[in-house]
């Protein structure tokens, strides 16, 4: 009773948070990823290359790209269409167009640690190998869009192969950040004029934003009330794993998802390739 | 706007029927499946395994196995548990154990153009082939396609100690078998006659003769067409005779690689959707 008075009133206020019961429209595009996937980058090289005569700050990103996470159901309802918003969601058959960032779980895990000791979430001293179990079952705030592999799978098994499914690895996005973001162009029906795609990319680069973070890191809504000794834009690179997870963290993920890791081409370190023939089912 | 304050005075006190918003808890179990793919008849059994003592029936089978479209809020809080909950939904990582049971997309279009009739959806009149197409793109249905409510919790779940996957045809086959495996799945021990039993209690006849008497007390089967049974055949294979080849063939090139990965025989050329499909599943793991 008093659990769906609070829900009903904070919907007609407007301080609902919309999440699975956002209001999808068939001309809506979304940018979904597992949470510290490079969605908050890749939000940001959009909407720069969407609006190039604006500004695209942390203070207005939510106006040009909202997180249905973040914002309310009436907020979203005011937001001009066709709309481009921001998701962490597992499958959802209602996205129609969807822009899918994936990438390395290794990389995901060690970033999420950082980010919930922002969030408050975790102590300073969480012990990384009891944090990669966690996150390997699910537990902890993750838990809300299932574990990476259910995530990913959810989208690939059921969307791969779509003309109306893109699928961007975070590292590619990084290592050919020109020739990715003219496929992103493509898919959003623009022509890829490479000076608009440097334009966007010099706009949303790793520098800029940290320092917008530090400017307006009390303006956004993921960032307001957070601790600011811990940065939300972290290192901002491909395979940190390599030298900050523990061995035993490191074969821990890649024994519970090395045939997926495998499959988007992220190299197994600690347990060999499985045999191909015997995945073939399953 | 009067709609809204309905909708939310609903919600504040519970009455509204939750769906894919229901709460769920650790020793939940789901029977899934697309619709018209069996769901009902493994409700049956599965309450006639668990309740030997009450027979179920049309008007007491949302207690027994509830349906989160159709019992409020209020009343799914209610249920003594584990509850045993029916389900359509496509992947909801929220499930902690699913029993999902899957049957051949030719069989489920067929069985849906008739719900569709007799739920006045579809007129008599309109064709097989335009409700095919859009079964085939997703349209028919708000639980995705058939493709993407298979495939979605198959690519996730399949071969992880909470999944159950159970082929309908496999049922309709060998029902106490199947039974059988769906009781060592609940951990109930329960003998070859009690299975029998639940076998029995469900049977297709049963039920035909169930639903003429309580239709009208079932939310599913209350205001729809009477003279269509929502119990139709029961049996695998119709589209063989029934659906026309241009429908048969739409739906085997867009599905081929998972009917094939579940065992249904099609016209077996490898087509781009397959390579796509078999890469798909190739790399997932459990």
């Amino acid at each position: 009773m008093i659990y769906g008075l609070r829900k009903v009133v904070l919907y007609w206020v407007g301080k609902d948070i919309a999440g699975r019961n956002l209001a999808v429209y068939p001309d809506d595009t979304f940018i979904v990823s597992y949470p510290r996937s490079g969605n908050t980058w890749t939000r940001f090289l959009i909407a720069n290359l969407l609006h190039p005569t604006e500004s695209i700050t942390f203070a207005n990103i939510e106006r040009f790209i909202p997180d249905c996470e973040a914002q309310s159901s009436r907020y979203l309802k005011s937001i001009p269409r066709p709309r481009v918003i921001k998701s962490h969601e597992y499958f959802d058959h209602r996205y129609k167009k969807v822009i899918y960032i994936v990438r390395d779980p290794r990389d995901i895990v060690l970033s999420y640690y950082d980010f919930q000791r922002k969030y408050r979430q975790i102590e300073d001293g969480y012990p990384m190998a009891r944090y990669v179990e966690d996150f390997l079952h699910g537990r902890l705030s993750s838990a809300d869009w299932g574990t990476w592999r259910e995530n990913v799978a959810s989208w690939l098994s059921t969307r791969q192969g779509n003309p109306d499914f893109l699928l961007v690895r975070y590292e590619d996005l990084i290592a050919g950040s020109q020739h990715e973001m003219e496929r992103i162009a493509v898919f959003l029906g623009l022509e890829p004029q490479a000076e608009l795609l440097t334009h966007a990319i010099e706009l949303s680069s790793a520098d800029r934003m940290r320092a917008m973070e530090n400017l307006q890191g009390t303006e956004w809504i993921s960032t307001r009330n957070k601790r600011s000794d811990i940065p939300f834009i972290g290192g901002a690179k491909a395979g940190g794993w390599k030298q900050k997870l523990p061995p035993e963290s490191i074969a821990a993920i890649e024994t519970a998802w090395g045939p997926l890791m495998l499959r988007l081409g992220y190299n197994l370190q600690s347990v060999p390739a499985p045999d191909v023939e015997m995945e073939a089912a399953f | 706007m009067l709609h809204q304050i309905v909708g939310g005075l609903k919600n504040a006190l519970g009455l509204n029927r939750p769906g894919r918003n229901m709460a769920v808890f650790p020793d939940d179990v789901f029977v899934v499946s697309y619709p018209k793919s069996g769901n009902t008849w493994t409700r049956f059994l599965i309450a006639n395994l668990v309740h030997p003592n009450e027979r179920a029936n049309f008007a007491n089978i949302n207690r027994l196995v509830p349906d989160p479209e159709a019992l409020s809020r209020r009343e799914l809080d209610r249920l003594p548990h584990p509850r045993y909950i029916k389900s359509h939904q496509y992947f909801d990582p929220r499930y902690p154990k699913v029993i999902y049971v899957v049957r051949d997309p030719r069989d489920v279009a067929l069985s849906h153009y008739h719900f569709q009739r007799k739920r006045k959806v579809l007129a008599d009149s309109d064709r097989i082939e335009p409700f095919v197409s859009r079964f085939v793109a997703g349209g028919t249905s708000s639980y995705g396609s058939w493709g993407e409510n298979v495939a979605g919790w198959l690519a996730t779940r399949n071969g992880s100690a909470g999944f159950l996957l159970v082929r309908y045809e496999d049922m309709l086959a060998k029902p106490n078998d199947e039974l059988a495996r769906v009781a060592s799945f609940l951990s109930i021990a329960a003998h070859a006659a009690q299975i029998y039993q639940a076998v029995q209690r469900s049977s297709a006849d049963e039920m035909r003769s169930m639903e003429r008497n309580q239709a009208h007390l079932w939310s599913t089967t209350k205001d729809t067409r009477q003279d269509i049974p929502f119990v139709r055949e029961a049996k695998a294979g119709g589209w063989k005779s029934e659906l026309p080849q241009i429908s048969i063939d739409e739906i085997e090139s867009k599905w081929g690689g998972l009917m094939r990965y579940l065992g249904y025989e099609t016209k077996g050329s490898e087509s781009g959707h397959d390579a796509v499909f078999e890469s798909v599943l190739t790399g997932l793991g459990r």
